[in-house]
């Protein structure tokens, strides 16, 4: 389903995609069968500042619930991302090693960080909050004057 | 009777209170004053947005470096916008990715880091003035310079 849900504050606007799962961090998780395509929601990228550095774990790693799968270096902050589920990473996204810039210009498309094989996506996305519910929680840190730049 | 030499304006950002901003320009004071100061005339983005008539006439009638200390890409856009011809835009954010070592940190005060960067900038700025500047007579049209470089 293609589509955004919305919040303006102040002059930024933040988009939630609807068609995937989102942890309260603000990293997303949106299932291709057995391989789940993560990322950095809009509000998430927004509030951290341009990205200058994005780290993924290599192919390969496994990963558990909460486990740091990659850290990104902004102009303001260094933020370390936990995994949204458990599973082995299959695939890093090879256009963040040469233009991190990507998260920062289409977040919920070419920005995704990587692809991982769930060892079990019906009980870890049972976690995550639906696109509705993970509005509200960026309603809520926007409210509390989150800095964005 | 003797011309004024065409100089290259240099325009950094206005980012008042963001580490990039403050680099951009620190650069510009490097490049202006110590590098290159007989090749160049610093340009505050202030008086552009303002539309003081001696800077938007410095912007019109020579070539312009621009820095830029995040995304929005104001000196960019008000050069621009001013009518002005650019020879080189400099994004503090795309020297940082080469240079990961000088991470800039403090607003008031940058950090070492930030002011080391600031002088990879500026240095930048004089080899592209020295370029522009390379074997350029004392011209009424300034702009003939950047016509080879565009």
């Amino acid at each position: 389903m293609q589509g955004f849900l919305e919040v303006s504050v102040d002059k930024f606007t933040f988009k939630v995609a609807r068609d995937r799962l989102y942890a309260e961090e603000g990293v997303w998780a949106r299932s291709e069968g057995e391989r789940i395509r993560v990322g950095l929601s809009d509000f998430l990228q927004q509030s951290s500042g341009d990205i200058a550095f994005a780290e993924v774990k290599p192919a390969g790693t496994p990963v558990r619930l909460g486990e740091e799968i990659a850290t990104i270096e902004t102009v303001k902050v260094n933020v370390s991302l936990g995994s949204p589920l458990a599973g082995r990473v299959m695939e890093v996204n090879p256009a963040l090693q040469s233009a991190p810039e990507t998260i920062n210009k289409d977040p919920y498309g070419d920005g995704w960080l990587a692809i991982i094989e769930a060892s079990d996506w019906p009980v870890d996305q049972r976690r995550l909050l639906t696109p509705e519910a993970y509005l509200e929680v960026v309603k809520r840190l926007a409210g509390e004057g989150v800095e964005v730049p | 009777m003797s011309r004024a030499k065409p100089k290259v304006v240099i325009v950094p950002c206005s980012g008042i209170g963001k580490p990039y901003g403050t680099v951009s320009r620190e650069a510009a004071y490097i490049a202006t004053e110590e590098l290159s100061p007989d090749k160049t005339q610093l340009v505050p983005l202030s008086l552009l947005v303002l539309g003081d008539s001696q800077t938007r006439a410095a912007v019109a009638q020579n070539v312009a470096v621009t820095i830029d200390g995040c995304k929005l890409a104001c000196s960019t856009k008000m050069v621009k916008e001013s009518g002005g011809t650019i020879a080189k835009e400099i994004a503090v954010l795309d020297v940082f990715r080469q240079h990961r070592d000088l991470k800039p940190l403090g607003i008031a005060e940058l950090n070492p880091e930030g002011l080391k960067l600031a002088r990879v900038i500026a240095e930048e700025i004089a080899r592209q003035v020295d370029d522009l500047t390379a074997g350029v007579p004392d011209s009424p049209n300034p702009r003939k310079a950047v016509r080879k470089h565009a």
